[in-house]
Order: structure tokens, then sequence, then C-alpha cells
């Protein structure tokens, strides 16, 4: 397992899982030029994430956190350097692939849960196990069982705008996790819930982690889930600064 | 239906319904501008359906059949002799054109002169069949004095009113008609009048007398010979069958009889529709404008209020091809709800208050003739299925197009910055 700053890899702690990394990254430039002013959000970062990691980009605002996530979960193209994701180059993929990727290798989790108001709980975490043409019955139960694993179970039927911001960003979690991706992208996933809540939220992933393997990467400031961290890659100005790792 | 398809139709089913108000306002500029358009289309179709009634009776009918120089030279040379017209009656009394028609009558029409102890003056003598003209002229609806032609009148006249007044002829006047017979000689004919009519039309009060058809076919010397045979079919639109069916089963008489439409023996009529129906489409035009522009506006603003909503569609894995269709599926079901129920709601006004009839008297209380025909105030609506639908379908064409821009505008959404959208 390696991370570095400046193309450099730099090689802490322990490994969970052996072979294809979760994510690397190689040289990695994300550049905005707005009336001429030129933004360096992600300067040449180079790191690699091995599968079943609990990781946290950390930073102040500003420091590219959400940036390298975005470009990481092919949702905005680098301008420069290449992103792969379980080995495939993503840099190179079309948008029609790169759709069919995030749907299959990633789940996402956004401060603001981002459910989609129209659909119910349930719907909404069922939401890519239907895009994947995942059977009926076969749906309903692994989003039944996920429900009653995150206390959810009895509010199925209820709309976001009916639910508290603690059970949205469950709701958001078991999108993310419900058709078990290889990755889980989070930003900011606990800044607007209250301590007990987000503590709880934590305590789920840190489980679905550990039970599933599933990688997690996240973007916070939150200083428990960093403590949950095993390993904190620490951003200042769009370049790694620091890349600690825990037993 | 596969799941994503579901998926699609769900998303876009369900956002119709959480922006209530803002789908009920579109929907309702769209509902509004098909119900005017079917209540238009049915006031228009029906002032249509009246005037070329009112048109082809006074007229030559929806069909009519004259020898093939009569149209332009207008003279008794031209004419359908007995044979001719026996041919016509076999013709009409074929299945196929015989359920299109409603009436038909023989008319026998020259130039000539009407002279009164007052005055002399030009006029169009046309010998009828007084039953068979009753009912398909009803000119007998518009006596002013005296009486409409007996079938067993010999030298009995019904005179254009006005005509009558500036002859100084009352009921029971005696006058004589000159015109040439079928020879060419000048013969003339003594008659009196049995009553007067006022049809509006100037140049029927001022310059038409009807006899009886046998009086007329033995003062200008053509016995069984007439020259038009007028048909009236049930409704103007099958003028075009039953020309074609008439024109085929005439065709061994090619030579001595023409089939013509109404739209032909009556030019200034068909101009004149023509010229409304354009009014028509102009006002059509103006509605389609008006329901895009609802539907235009309502989409795109849904579009840019969920920006962010589209981003996370995105992050999901839906694909941009994807997103636009959830938009463009907004847009058709919003214009085929209400497409639908516009028509029903015009149909339904339409039917519900004006099937009897549109009184437009109070804009004008005097008649109005237009084209050589007396325009009725009270219309009644006449609803053309065809019509119809294919307003339905061009508000259908209109929504879909509508809904292009604000779907692909959905298309473009940067999913990163889509996610920093407030909402």
């Amino acid at each position: 397992m390696s991370a570095g700053a400046n193309g450099s890899d730099v090689s802490t702690g322990r490994v969970r899982a052996l072979g294809t990394p979760a994510v690397r990254t190689q040289g990695l430039w994300k550049v905005y030029e707005h009336d001429g002013i030129r933004v360096e959000a992600v300067r040449d970062v180079s790191l690699t994430i091995e599968q079943g990691e609990f990781v946290v980009l950390a930073g102040p605002s500003g420091s590219g956190k959400t940036t390298l996530l975005n470009v990481v979960g092919g949702l905005t193209r680098p301008s420069d350097g290449k992103v792969w994701i379980d080995g495939t180059d993503i840099t190179a993929l079309s948008e029609r692939e790169l759709a069919r990727l995030r749907l299959e290798k990633l789940g996402f989790v956004f401060q603001a849960y981002n459910l989609l108001p129209v659909l119910t709980a349930l719907e909404n975490a069922e939401f890519t196990l239907l895009l994947r043409d995942v059977p009926p019955e076969e749906r309903r139960e692994r989003v039944e069982k996920l429900f009653e694993r995150i206390g959810m179970t009895g509010l199925e039927d209820r709309r976001p705008g009916k639910l508290s911001g603690g059970q949205q960003q469950r709701v958001a979690v078991a999108r993310a996790v419900v058709a078990e991706p290889s990755l889980v992208l989070a930003d900011e996933p606990t800044a607007n819930l209250d301590t007990a809540t987000s503590t709880s939220l934590i305590d789920l992933m840190a489980e679905l982690n550990r039970e599933f393997g599933t990688t997690f990467v996240f973007a916070t400031h939150d200083t428990r889930l960093m403590e949950r961290a095993r390993r904190v890659i620490r951003l200042v100005d769009g370049a790694i600064v620091d890349d600690t790792r825990r037993a | 239906m596969s799941s994503r398809r579901r998926i699609r139709l769900r998303l876009a089913l369900r956002n119709l319904s959480r922006q209530k108000r803002r789908s009920a306002l579109s929907g309702s500029a769209m509902l509004l501008a098909m119900a005017l358009l079917v209540f238009s289309r049915a006031i228009a179709d029906g002032g249509h359906e009246e005037w070329i009634d009112a048109g082809v009776r006074m007229g030559d009918g929806h069909v009519s059949v004259q020898a093939p120089e009569y149209r332009t030279r207008r003279s008794l040379e031209y004419r359908l002799s007995p044979d001719v017209r026996a041919a016509v009656q076999d013709a009409l009394r074929a299945p196929a054109i015989s359920n299109r028609v409603v009436a038909s009558a023989p008319r026998l029409t020259v130039q000539g002169l009407a002279s009164s102890s007052q005055a002399a003056l030009p006029v169009a003598v046309m010998g009828v069949d007084p039953e068979l003209e009753r009912s398909f002229s009803r000119l007998d609806e518009k006596l002013e004095e005296g009486r409409w032609l007996k079938p067993d009148d010999r030298l009995q006249a019904y005179v254009g009113a006005r005509l009558a007044s500036r002859l100084k002829l009352k009921e029971g006047s005696r006058f004589v008609l000159t015109a040439q017979d079928a020879s060419g000689e000048i013969t003339g004919q003594m008659v009196r009048v049995a009553g007067t009519f006022r049809s509006g039309i100037p140049e029927m009060d001022e310059g038409l007398l009807q006899i009886p058809l046998a009086t007329a076919q033995e003062w200008l010397g053509v016995p069984g010979s007439v020259t038009s045979e007028a048909i009236l079919l049930r409704d103007s639109r099958d003028t075009r069958p039953a020309l074609r069916d008439l024109r085929s089963a005439l065709a061994g008489w090619s030579d001595d009889a023409a089939v013509l439409g109404w739209r032909e023996s009556m030019p200034e009529l068909n101009a004149a529709l023509r010229m409304d129906d354009w009014a028509d489409y102009v006002f059509h035009l103006v509605l389609f404008v008006i329901a895009a522009t609802a539907i235009v506006n309502t989409i795109l603003m849904s579009v840019m209020y969920r920006t962010r909503e589209f981003g996370v569609l995105r992050a999901l894995g839906l694909e941009r091809g994807e997103v636009g269709r959830v938009v463009f599926i907004e847009g058709m079901i919003l214009t085929a709800i209400s497409g639908v129920v516009g028509m029903a709601l015009g149909a339904a006004v339409v039917w519900g208050f004006f099937r009897n009839g549109l009184d437009f008297s109070a804009l004008w209380d005097m008649e109005l003739e237009a084209a050589g025909v007396v325009i009725d105030p009270v219309i009644i609506p006449a609803f053309h299925w065809n019509q119809i639908l294919l307003s339905l379908i061009s508000i259908l064409a209109i929504g879909s197009l509508s809904s292009v821009y604000p779907a692909w505008r959905a298309t473009r959404i940067d999913v990163a910055e889509a996610m920093k959208f407030e909402e």
C-alpha cells in the first residue's frame, strides 16, 4: 500500500487485501480556469488505496479533497494524469463506460444526502439495483436486510422530505453499499449531522468495511471520522502533504 | 419494459406530480390551447359546412353534370340530351353513389330578357322541377309574396323580389320572357308571377326567375333536355369519392357530359373558404406557439431547479441520454394528458353549450353575403374527427419538439458542478 505527494510514493501501515488496488492515481492534476484565473485544485497527486481500506482525505476547505474525490469517482475528468479503479484506467473511458463503471464499482455518499426526492426511502436505497436489473425479490430482500441493519425498518415508504437528516444519510449509505461496490466515496458524510447520529453512522460504515471488505474513502473535516480511519491522507492546496496509517 | 425504462418513467411521472402547481399551470396552458383548437375547428368546420351547403344548394350542387362546354359558353347549344340524362340517373342509382346523394335537380338555364309594361331587364331564366327543386335549393323558404311553384303549374314564375320590384310586378302580374331557343331564334314566352323570393344574394334577387322545367323545355324547343343535373350530397367531404365514382360511371359519355365538383363550379366560394382556412391556420399557429412556450418554460424551469438531482442520477450510473429521456418523457406526458383532456374539454364545451348552434346575430344584424352565399349567423359546430385527430397530433408534435431543448440541457449538466448546486 502506498501513497505519495509530488509523484513520490510513501508506504506505511498494513495491507488488508492484496492484488489490484481499489484506487491508483498517477500524476493527477485538476486545473480550473475562470476569467483568466488559474486554480490548481489537485496538484500532481499519486496515491494507491488497496482493497478494503478505510481512508480519510483530510485538509482545510479548498484543499482539493472534494475535487480529488470527484476525479477518482469519474464525476469530473482530470486535467492531467491517470486514475485506475480496480485496475481500469477510467481516464480512457467514454462517458457511457464511465457511467457503467460508476454503477458497477462505485458507491457515493454526499454531504447533502442527495436522495431523489420523488422516490421513497426504499426506492432510493434500491435505485442502483434497479439500474442493474436485479430481480424485484432479490432487491427487496437486500434492501430490507440493510434497512434492518441501519435501523430504518418501518420507514421504507417515507419520502426523503419526511425523514430526519440522520435517517436520510443512512438511506444514502444504504444506496451506496446495497449493490456491494468495491469502493465507496463519501464527501463530508457527517457534516450535517449531530454528534450521536454521526457516531452511529461512522460505526455503521466501519462495520460494513469490516464485514464486506468494502473500501471507503472519505473527504472530511470530522475529527471523529479521522480518529476511526486507519489511514489519513492530508491535502493542502491540492497536494498530499502527509499520509499516515494506524494499526 | 426493462428496469431502466421503468425508472425513467417513474421518475418522470413522480416529478410531474411533485411539481403539481407548475405542471398544472403548464398543462392548463396546453389544455386551453387544445380546447380552443377543438372549439375553433368545430366552429370553422361547422361554418364552412353551412357555407358550402348554402352555396351548393343555390348553385350547382356538390357535384353537377353538364355538357363539357357549358361552363364557359353558357349556351343552350351545350346541353344534356335525354340519353345523357338517363345515363346520369342510372349512375346515381348505383349503390356506391346513391348512398351519398341526398337530392338531385335538373335545371335548364338560359340568359334572356324579362319585359313588363314598365321595363325590360336581363335575367337568368331557370327551368326547374318544382318538387325536386324545393328539396334542393329551398328557395321556396325565401318566399316574400305569393307562393312557390306547383308541379302542375305551366305558365307561372317564381321571381327575385328586387327584379319584380324593378319590373313593377306583383303576384299574378303577367310579363314576357325572351331568349334564344335551341335553333338560335329569338323566342318569347308569356308567364305570370306566382310568387317572389328574397334570398339575400343580390345577383339572385335582381336577376333570377324560375319557371317549370317542362314549360322551359317546350318554349326553348329542347324537350327532355337540361343544361345541368345538380347533385346534392350528404356531406361536402363526400364530394371527392362521389366525383370519382360518377366520372367513372359516365366515362362512356365523356364527349357529352362533364362531372364538376363544387370547387370547380363555384371557384369564388372555394377561394373564400381557403382564405378562411388560412386565417384559422394563423390562429392555430398562435395557439401552438403559446402551448410550446408553456411547455419549454415549465420543463426548462424544472431542469434548472433539479440540476443537483440530475447530477445525482448521473453519479449513480444513469447515462447522459437517459437523463435527457427522463425530461423528454415528462414533456410528452404533460403534453399527452393536457392534449387529450383539452380535446375532451373543447368537445364537451362545444357539445354542451353550442350543439344547437352558436348565434352570431348580435354581431351583425343584417344579412351577410360572401362569395355568392348568404352566411347564416347561427353556426352549428361540426366535429370532423380527422381534423381533431390532426390537431391532437400537432399538439403532441409541438410538445415533443418543445421538450427536446430542455432534455438536451439536462444531458449537458456537469455532474461535479451539479453537486454544488443549491436547490
